[in-house]
């Protein structure tokens, strides 16, 4: 009964979608009242049905009804209730459900949002919005369909993955990752409708670049998520190994980044309009891509699924989505004509192509290199690697660069800069660099490459600082406000989006200067210690006091407890454990981090004697982890802030060369 | 219509696409190993129930069957019986041999007792035999002929014919 | 009966031990393979640094798309120790990394060493920054001789205001956050 009334969901919702797509696109067409309000009827009715379907998935999942293929497939008894919870996404079938979920929920929030507004695009957008429904619909139809019925009914199912059970986050990234993946469908769908149309005006730049920034905002929570995980259970140690499907959430990131930069021209010279769409159109497309690689089985990874029968589907619809892309963007992108031109190289705006130029650039390397080993099979048949040394040698260089530009860029003036400009706003900032590289260097950093990029990292903190510090100062000078009073006025009620920048940028130059720290001034042990025994490593001391064996309802451990001294004094006992799941084989570790201030302490078990007495450890000190962490979150903050609507008529602060640029950039606005 | 951005874009999506349509349906896990057609690296190693070391070069002038297993390996525990059904029924003409992978004498002794031992399996401790082999997993076979050049390597749980096919091969006959 | 079979001929094959039995030192198969040693000998405080660094270009063959340096798999420990052993016997880096690569394949390999097609894999983003770079230029070049320049870029009255009336208070605004000219209105006594 249970899966029946799934089926018959997923069936309704392919009809409804496909239905909406080409009612979306005559009414692009024909513009009338009347067709727009059935294509946001549709595309409500989508929303619908794809949530009333996941309502069922879920509640099959969590009343254990292994009538349903999905549930006997990776449900449990014996699991806790979070875990059957997440189970929803934590194998293909299912995951490719809760995309429709989230894919639903996006379409209905930007057709509600723009309910009174763009008449004349949103018809085109929600075409395009329903046309990836129901390609994922079909999925769940057909290649990917979780509500088989099977029977006889089984009495109990395997459980998840138990990598997935082992950590938390598992609950916490997987929907972050989606909703980062798949909102950016609702920007492409804009960005296609500015193309059919061949207008792409002051007013819809705005719902562009909002619906651009919201999944940004996921995604950049979603990727480090991703690593904290990685950090947190496989035990190894780091957080990101430049594995394909690492590098696949990296990707969409990377030109998504590009295009809210890009769209900043746009919306200040009304150039660049075409190059934004494209931006924005590779970024779907990667997600897309993306998605292949996690659920073909063609790419070696330890996050990927291990179906693959759904690839080809998925390929088709990858090349379906390219050739669309390219066809469209090829017949109308010259109908969205530059309204000004750029000036000088010398200047912000110059600054902002180099941006563009440096983001492009790390895609197409990290896209090649996670695709050359394919290459070289189909060429010579044979099995190679491009691991990390290949995409450390090639992203240290580029992400130290852009930290550099992300100082020079906001520092210069709008427009075009005289030398004399120049030199006074590049040379202070030079400060910044010395002392924190002179702090890197007393800490102990030899790398060269960390010493470049913390000068980098100071050079642009001092930057972004006095950016954020500027209006608050004119404020406080010219309206005799308080410092507090000043930054709300300054910061967040008129320069909101700006200040929201900014607070990234924060947040941006802090994650790369502890990545470059924590990769390259870490200590890493190994010790085989018997009970009683210690060791030592960086100023820690661990001594081994005995294993404790614990029961849940879903797992037996073997917990190491290791006391842990520093300089002296004890800070307490930390667990590295090994988890035996039920109907699992091999054992799964989880490591056990303990966070300073300034570094982690990271005890991981290599190995357990059966009778518990000796213990073989893997320590590791590592610096600023926990700072990544940290750093995410504000410029997920700043991104949040950023998207905070602005109200009409407010005056945004411009810092422009001379009065003239001023007034160029003020009426290269109309 | 922009022949520029065609250009470009076509440029960049159809060898992507084509590169993805060629690689659908492949194994990510399967590699060849590059020792096909060269000499078996050398190695002596202790059996598990103690004793002098077998040398490979010793073994020169009979196919040598070499089965890298370990007891915690479920492929390993169902190809053991089409193993060992083969060793005795070949007996002189080929010699048999399993090197444990990561795993303890106690146990591999323990297994052998129950599940019959039927040639010898050889101890690899420090895993350099592993490595000088390229083991990437277990269950993984080669396949060495009387020249002492490895003629086949397996991958995954042996059943009577392919274990065939692939001694005939070790024998120097066409498959 | 046919069980012995095998276990006697082994005792007499153990008991003639073939021409590589003798002497056999650690690293004996590696030099059958990748000749003899090419670095020099290494100081007990590299050691660890150097088996770091070449193990950091090894793929750990258990684990997926990891090290042998990172990965804390029981295989890559073994892997480890015997990248130690070849380090300490004076073996260079790309005897190491040839020893590995002749039983596992370039799969082992995490750096694509610089031949055949792997050029392109290295080469691709320069010339990626090369056609970028030439796009960026190319956008940024100056108009064409001849061409007539558009009104943002000629230079303008610093004391104009804008022929459209709904603009003018937004670039008096302006003026006034920019330059702190009261009003937006340039100070009489303002030295240039």
């Amino acid at each position: 009964m249970t899966p029946l009334l799934g089926r018959t969901l997923v069936l309704l919702a392919l009809l409804v979608a496909t239905t909406g797509t080409v009612v979306g696109f005559a009414i692009g067409r024909r513009p009338s009242v009347e067709g727009s309000a059935w294509t946001r009827r549709l595309a409500f009715a989508f929303a619908g049905l794809m949530a009333a379907a996941n309502a069922v998935m879920l509640y099959a999942l969590l009343t254990h009804d292994f009538s349903v293929s999905y549930v006997a497939q990776v449900g449990s008894r014996s699991v806790p209730t979070w875990v059957s919870f997440v189970s929803l996404w934590s194998s293909l079938e299912g995951s490719i459900l809760f995309w429709g979920l989230v894919l639903g929920a996006y379409i209905a929030a930007a057709t509600w949002a723009n309910r009174n507004s763009h008449p004349e695009y949103m018809p085109y957008a929600t075409a395009v919005w329903l046309a990836c429904g129901a390609f994922f619909s079909f999925l769940l139809a057909g290649p990917a369909q979780p509500f088989h019925t099977v029977f006889p009914v089984p009495p109990d199912g395997p459980g998840p993955n138990p990598l997935l059970q082992n950590h938390v986050l598992m609950a916490i990234h997987p929907p972050f990752l989606y909703s980062g993946y798949v909102g950016m469908t609702i920007p492409f769908g804009l960005a296609c409708a500015a193309l059919f149309t061949g207008h792409l005006g002051h007013g819809f730049i705005r719902p562009l670049r909002t619906w651009l920034l919201v999944p940004w905002v996921f995604l950049t929570c979603a990727i480090v998520l991703g690593g904290w995980w990685a950090y947190e259970v496989l035990g190894w140690g780091g957080y990101w190994a430049w594995d394909p499907v690492e590098n696949a959430s990296l990707l969409p990131w990377l030109t998504a980044t590009a295009a809210v930069h890009s769209a900043v021209l746009m919306e200040r010279k009304g150039i660049l309009k075409g190059w934004t769409v494209t931006l924005v159109a590779a970024s779907f497309l990667l997600t897309i891509l993306g998605t292949f690689m996690t659920r073909s089985g063609v790419f070696n990874s330890v996050h990927s699924f291990t179906q693959s029968a759904i690839g080809p589907t998925i390929l088709g619809f990858l090349a379906a989505a390219l050739l669309f892309s390219v066809t469209l963007l090829a017949t109308r992108v010259d109908t969205l004509a530059p309204e000004g031109r750029l000036e000088g190289a010398a200047s912000r705006d110059g600054m902002f192509l180099l941006n563009n130029l440096l983001f492009v650039l790390l895609t197409f390397t990290v896209l090649v290199g996670t695709v050359f080993p394919l290459v070289v099979e189909a060429l010579r048949g044979v099995r190679m690697s491009v691991g990390r040394p290949y995409f450390d040698a090639m992203a240290v260089p580029i992400g130290a660069a852009l930290l550099f530009l992300m100082g020079v860029g906001p520092a210069l003036p709008w427009g075009r800069a005289t030398p004399e400009q120049m030199r006074r706003a590049l040379l202070p900032p030079l400060a910044g660099a010395a002392l924190a590289a002179a702090i890197g260097f007393a800490a102990g950093a030899r790398s060269p490459w960390t010493v470049v990029t913390l000068a980098f990292g100071g050079y642009t903190a001092w930057v972004t600082l006095s950016e954020i510090g500027l209006p608050l100062r004119q404020r406080m000078r010219d309206h005799n406000e308080g410092p507090l009073e000043a930054f709300a006025e300054a910061n967040l009620r008129r320069g909101r989006r700006r200040f929201g920048a900014y607070v990234v940028h924060s947040g941006a130059t802090l994650v790369i200067v502890a990545i470059a720290v924590s990769s390259t001034m870490g200590v890493s042990k190994e010790f085989t210690l018997r009970t009683g025994e210690s060791a030592g490593i960086g100023a820690y001391t661990l001594t081994f006091l005995r294993t404790e064996a614990r029961d849940e309802p879903h797992r037996q451990s073997m917990v190491a407890l290791v006391a842990v001294s520093r300089g002296g004094k004890d800070i307490g006992t930390m667990t590295p454990r090994m988890n035996q799941y039920e109907r699992q084989r091999e054992p799964v570790g989880t490591p056990d981090v303990r966070t300073f201030p300034f570094e982690d302490l990271y005890l991981s078990i290599l190995n357990l004697d059966a009778d518990g007495a000796t213990l073989s450890l893997h320590a590791l000190v590592n610096p600023m982890v926990g700072w990544i962490w940290g750093a995410t979150a504000l410029m997920a903050l700043g991104g949040i802030v950023a998207l905070v609507p602005r109200r009409e008529g407010s005056v945004a602060f411009v810092r422009a060369a001379s009065p003239a640029a001023a007034v160029g950039t003020v009426a290269g606005r109309r | 219509m922009n022949r520029k951005v065609l250009g470009a874009g076509l440029a960049l999506a159809l060898p992507l696409l084509v590169i993805l349509f060629a690689n659908l349906g492949r194994d990510p896990h399967a590699v060849e190993s590059p020792l096909i057609g060269h000499p078996a690296p050398p190695f002596s190693l202790s059996p598990v129930e103690g004793g002098p070391p077998v040398f490979l070069a010793s073994l020169k002038g009979r196919p040598v069957v070499l089965n890298f297993w370990a007891t915690w390996c479920i492929p390993c525990i169902e190809e053991h019986a089409a193993l060992a059904s083969a060793a005795e029924r070949t007996g002189n003409d080929a010699q048999f041999l399993g090197v444990v992978y990561e795993d303890e004498a106690p146990q591999v002794q323990r297994f052998l007792e129950q599940h019959g031992k039927a040639y010898p399996s050889l101890l690899d401790g420090d895993g350099k035999t592993a490595i000088a082999y390229g083991v990437y997993g277990v269950p993984e076979t080669y396949f060495i002929d009387t020249q002492g050049t490895i003629v086949a390597k397996f991958v995954g749980p042996l059943d009577p014919p392919t274990l065939e096919a692939h001694l005939a091969l070790a024998r120097g006959q066409k498959p | 009966m046919t069980r012995l079979f095998p276990a006697l001929l082994l005792a007499a094959a153990t008991a003639t031990p073939g021409p590589s039995s003798g002497g056999r030192d650690a690293t004996d198969g590696v030099r059958a393979v990748v000749g003899a040693p090419r670095g020099g000998p290494v100081t007990a405080s590299d050691l660890d640094a150097r088996t770091k660094e070449v193990a950091a270009l090894l793929r750990c063959p258990v684990c997926q798309g990891l090290s042998v340096a990172d990965s804390p798999a029981t295989m890559a420990m073994k892997m480890k120790a015997e990248v130690r052993e070849m380090v300490a016997a004076g073996y260079d880096q790309d005897q190491v990394l040839a020893y590995f690569e002749r039983s596992y394949g370039e799969f082992v390999r995490l750096k694509p060493p610089l031949r055949g097609v792997n050029w392109l894999v290295w080469f691709a983003p320069l010339m990626g920054l090369l056609v970028g770079g030439g796009v960026v230029a190319w956008a940024l070049r100056g108009p064409k001789d001849g061409a007539p320049r558009t009104t943002t870029s000629a230079p303008l009255d610093v004391d104009a205001l804008p022929e459209d009336p709904a603009l003018v208070p937004y670039v008096l605004k302006v003026r006034e956050l920019a330059y702190g000219w009261p009003a937006g209105v340039r100070p009489k006594a303002e030295p240039s």
